[in-house]
């Protein structure tokens, strides 16, 4: 689908030169365009998926298409902002709509109620790339699969209370490109022999250097063999957000929802339950999660949202420009300590 | 039982609801932090910020649309945030924060402040004022994909002038004028160039040292220098020289910019002064080019001569971007010279013209200024796009940092309101993940330094400078104001009569400012206290005196490390200096009149390491003179 930037016009408009400026002067011309002519599929329209479509709508691709079957609940008013207070029973993609238009009317934003699930194949290879949360499991594994194989960027993410996760899978051979300075040979100063007599290089000239990065897909990355030997020993340096993830998203499929403030009592001790079953069934320690994290993973947290939003996103923007290297192909935030890792999981 | 209201604890969400915060600055940051502050359930929110919208601030200022380009950024933040929350209690003020109205009472109102601001001058205001409130401050940063958040709270953190941080890079005057090597030399020649034309400027000249400066922009002088001290043979004809340039060279400064104005502005007289008689006066200081190459004078008229058609490349960049040949930015140069004085002319008498990178003619000035003068000194040109940047200390930014960053400060902001700062942190925002795969990395704050000029409990400092040679003036506004952070300064002598120097009371103190220091008793040894009153900040200045100063430099604070600017940060993974604001950033600045700046973020400290070495860069604080008449000023 990137290939296809040939067929754009190869004239930025002074409307967008204006408003973009700020950005093509830390990313450059060249992934603007790319970002123009990209069209992006998001699902869900909950805190995080409004980060995101906020901010892939300011970084002016050419489409983005929200999806999301849910329905406005006051608790939707206060997870996001671009669905209006009186917006409740809405469908809650189409309610965030308007809002997310007048972020940047150089944009084509499209909103459809249905659930993923029952969206054919075709309708995600119509994109670039597709961003899923509140999936369940299997969703974004089908979803993956469907996509990754055709050159579409696959980006999943979610936020659990405290805690929020992304991961891309960029394909077998993502191409990008990173600006690296110049090597400039000796004799910078003013006052040095003959080579002073030359022509001066700007020491800030740069230059563009081409990578390719390779990544595995989302049923590789969760279903990582924890009883090998390589796979125990990496254990130590292992986040335990990985297994913490396990844990939420099978919380989901079981419940068809995520743990909700209201059933605190009988969600915590499910999630504690989970805990044990998976931790099993991965065949690692039971020690791994203590029971602190219970409390923290309720409802989607507005500033976690930021946090994970602007990372996701950020990844989205640099898949669609080929330019800087992406993140490979986990990140995950803890906002009770303030860290923000990055981290591989798959094949070895 | 625990009880939860969303995500948070019950008792947590009660005391958002009910606790008063103030956001300082509603731009990139601001937006986001305001954005999340009401949807986390903060309730009453207090916002500032003295600037309007611009188109530029469209791609992440996500409260702002294109209509409402001109209008307060405070008052619309606050009508956008209330569209989604109705029942928030958002107070807009379009202000400074900086104005005496916002008083350590005032501050005392909230429970909490929160920094979204773009220039060390405020933060470093703010930073005061919570200290004197006792109020904890969540401080905050970003440019391009870097970022950075920390807490400040008195006798338990750092505050934020704790550390020094690298002020602002500035180039030494014969660099400037005489032997440039870098395209930023020629931008900042150009900017004063721009200065020197349009604006009031020199007419009365002052000795000061071994140079000549005029009044008011003595530091953006753009004739040749003829007293700089490499261009002599020998000390002797270095002296002859700068004796010389009393009666020829500050005639000839004066007659500068009258002879511009004389001439009308013609802009091919100004072309040829500028760019080929200048030129050729430099290349008679032959010992300059002894092992640099010399720069080659333009003729118009030759390069008329030898114009070609510009090549119309309607190519797929921005125009912007495009670098003309020397024809094209000599056309350029003389059209931005008429549209200037056209400006001028419609003022009226005593019009004045302040350079502004949003104004097209301004612009175009001062980038083919720039080429040109680049060219003399082959120097490849560069885009009109590329110039911005640099003359305007444009910092590149995005929503995604922005947004990541205000939602690490709500973070910890609630760490804060929960009652844990022991659980604070610093949190940098890398672009890379580092070697321990971390992408964001938080750090345990450090103590209050116990030499810290400003929480320290009784803050005291030593200046080093030439009682004979500094006036009153330059120690209120270049040490106490700018240097020093104070707003409103009064000064002391600590002589036992406690005679006053400075009173910021308007006008009572102002026939002090011309008198030196050494006028008025203060010696080697002397003490001064200098008191802000509305920071509540006492500083003790003990004197140094010495007539032993480097070439542009006037002052140095005893204990500081030499003023070296860090490298530019590029697009590397990870930079150990990061720079405080787009008036103080790596990129110096070409304007000290420059009030808009755009993003910043702050001082990075990896194990108190001291900042990367810059080898050529030399500090050039120039002198700062009062504004006199045009022909009342003090004769030396």
């Amino acid at each position: 689908m990137i290939d296809m930037i040939e067929k754009e016009e190869p004239i930025i408009s002074e409307e967008e030169a204006a408003q973009y400026d700020r950005q093509i002067r830390l990313w450059g011309l060249d992934a603007q365009k790319r970002l123009r002519g990209s069209r992006v599929l998001l699902v869900g329209l909950g805190g995080l998926g409004a980060e995101v479509a906020k901010n892939l709508i300011l970084a002016g691709v050419k489409g983005l298409t929200l999806l999301d079957h849910e329905q406005v609940t006051e608790e939707s008013c206060r997870a996001q902002f671009l669905v209006p207070v009186t917006a409740r029973g809405q469908n809650r993609a189409q309610a965030s709509l308007e809002r997310a238009q007048y972020l940047n009317p150089m944009v084509e934003v499209r909103a459809y109620p249905d659930r993923p699930e029952d969206k054919p194949d075709d309708f995600f290879l119509q994109f670039d790339a597709v961003c899923l949360t509140g999936c369940s499991r299997d969703l974004m594994v089908r979803v993956d699969q469907l996509c990754s194989q055709r050159n579409i960027k696959v980006f999943c993410g979610d936020v659990y209370g405290y805690y929020g996760y992304m991961f891309s899978d960029l394909g077998k051979e993502h191409h990008y490109v990173e600006e690296k300075p110049k090597t400039v040979k000796p004799a910078q100063g003013s006052s040095d022999g003959p080579e002073a007599k030359k022509a001066k290089i700007d020491p800030n000239e740069t230059t563009m250097v081409k990578k390719t990065a390779s990544f595995c897909s989302l049923k590789e990355a969760l279903e990582v063999d924890w009883t090998s030997e390589k796979a125990k020993a990496s254990l130590k340096r292992t986040p335990v957000d990985y297994f913490l993830l396990h844990v939420l998203l099978k919380f989901r499929t079981d419940k068809g929802r995520d743990p909700d403030p209201q059933s605190f009592a009988e969600d915590s001790q499910l999630l504690r339950q989970i805990r044990d079953d998976v931790l099993e069934s991965l065949a690692v320690s039971g020690d791994l999660l203590s029971d602190d994290f219970v409390s923290y993973c309720f409802s989607e947290m507005s500033p976690v949202c930021a946090v994970v939003g602007g990372v996701l996103g950020q990844e989205v923007v640099k898949a669609l420009s080929q330019r800087d290297a992406p993140h490979r192909n986990f990140f995950f935030f803890d906002g009770r300590k303030g860290n923000g890792v990055v981290d591989y999981f798959g094949p070895n | 039982m625990v009880q939860l209201v969303g995500s948070l604890r019950k008792e947590l969400a009660d005391s958002l609801s009910s606790c008063r915060v103030l956001v300082v600055g509603a731009g990139g940051i601001g937006c986001e932090l305001l954005k999340n502050l009401v949807l986390t359930g903060f309730k009453n929110i207090e916002v500032i910020d003295l600037d309007t919208i611009d188109v530029s601030n469209l791609n992440r200022q996500f409260l702002f649309q294109k209509k409402h380009v001109g209008k307060s950024k405070a008052q619309v933040a606050k009508e956008s945030a209330l569209q989604f929350c109705p029942t928030a209690n958002i107070t807009a003020y379009h202000d400074s924060i900086m104005n005496p109205d916002y008083n350590v009472e005032f501050f005392r109102n909230f429970m909490l402040v929160m920094n979204a601001l773009d220039n060390r001058a405020a933060r470093n205001h703010v930073n005061r004022m919570c200290l004197a409130a006792d109020i904890p401050l969540i401080e905050s940063g970003t440019a391009g994909y870097l970022g950075q958040v920390t807490v400040i709270k008195k006798g338990l953190t750092e505050c934020y002038e704790c550390q020094p941080k690298p002020s602002q890079k500035t180039f030494p005057g014969c660099t400037i004028r005489n032997t440039p090597s870098e395209p930023i030399h020629c931008i900042v020649w150009a900017k004063y160039l721009f200065n020197w034309l349009c604006s009031r400027g020199h007419c009365v000249l002052y000795l000061c040292g071994s140079q000549l400066f005029g009044e008011e922009d003595a530091d953006q002088e753009v004739s040749p220098d003829t007293a700089d001290p490499e261009a002599a043979w020998n000390p002797e004809e270095a002296a002859a020289r700068a004796t010389a340039s009393e009666k020829d060279g500050d005639i000839k400064r004066v007659s500068t910019k009258e002879w511009a104005r004389s001439t009308g502005y013609d802009s091919i007289k100004l072309f040829n002064k500028l760019f080929k008689d200048d030129i050729m006066y430099l290349l008679t200081m032959d010992k300059l080019w002894k092992k640099r190459k010399a720069p080659l004078p333009l003729d118009w008229q030759q390069l008329e001569n030898h114009a070609r058609p510009q090549e119309d490349s309607p190519g797929s960049g921005l125009k912007d971007q495009q670098v003309l040949g020397i024809w094209g930015y000599c056309k350029l140069f003389q059209h931005s010279v008429e549209t200037l004085r056209s400006q001028l002319e419609q003022k009226g008498d005593g019009a004045e013209l302040v350079w502004d990178k949003d104004d097209p003619p301004a612009m175009d000035f001062v980038t083919a200024a720039a080429n040109l003068r680049m060219h003399i000194f082959s120097m490849n040109m560069k885009s009109r796009f590329d110039i911005k940047s640099m003359a305007g200390n444009i910092i590149p930014a995005i929503a995604t940092t922005n947004a990541v960053i205000a939602g690490l400060i709500v973070l910890e902001g609630l760490k804060i309101l929960s009652g844990e700062l022991e659980s604070c942190r610093s949190i940098f925002l890398n672009k890379c993940p580092n070697l321990r795969k971390k992408l964001l990395v938080p750090c345990v704050l450090d103590p209050p330094s116990a030499n810290c000029y400003v929480c320290a409990s009784k803050p005291e400092v030593t200046v080093k400078l030439n009682v004979h040679k500094s006036m009153v003036v330059f120690l209120q506004d270049k040490i106490l104001k700018e240097r020093f952070g104070m707003v409103a300064p009064d000064v002391q002598i600590e002589d036992g009569k406690g005679t006053i120097l400075i009173s910021s009371e308007e006008g009572e103190t102002e026939a002090n400012n011309s008198k030196f220091l050494s006028d008025f008793g203060i010696r080697n040894g002397s003490r001064l206290q200098a008191d802000d009153f509305l920071q509540d900040y006492t500083l003790l200045i003990n004197v140094l005196h010495t007539e032993d100063l480097e070439k542009d430099v006037e002052f140095e604070v005893v204990g500081d490390a030499p003023d070296k600017a860090p490298p530019p940060p590029s697009n590397q993974e990870e930079t150990n200096s990061i720079t405080n604001g787009n008036k103080d950033s790596a990129q110096p600045s070409t304007s000290s009149k420059e009030m808009k700046t755009d993003g910043c973020f702050m001082w990075r400290q990896r194990k108190k390491k001291s900042v990367q070495e810059n080898p050529c860069t030399r500090p050039s604080v120039v002198l700062f003179l009062p504004k006199t008449d045009l022909c009342t000023g003090p004769n030396i």
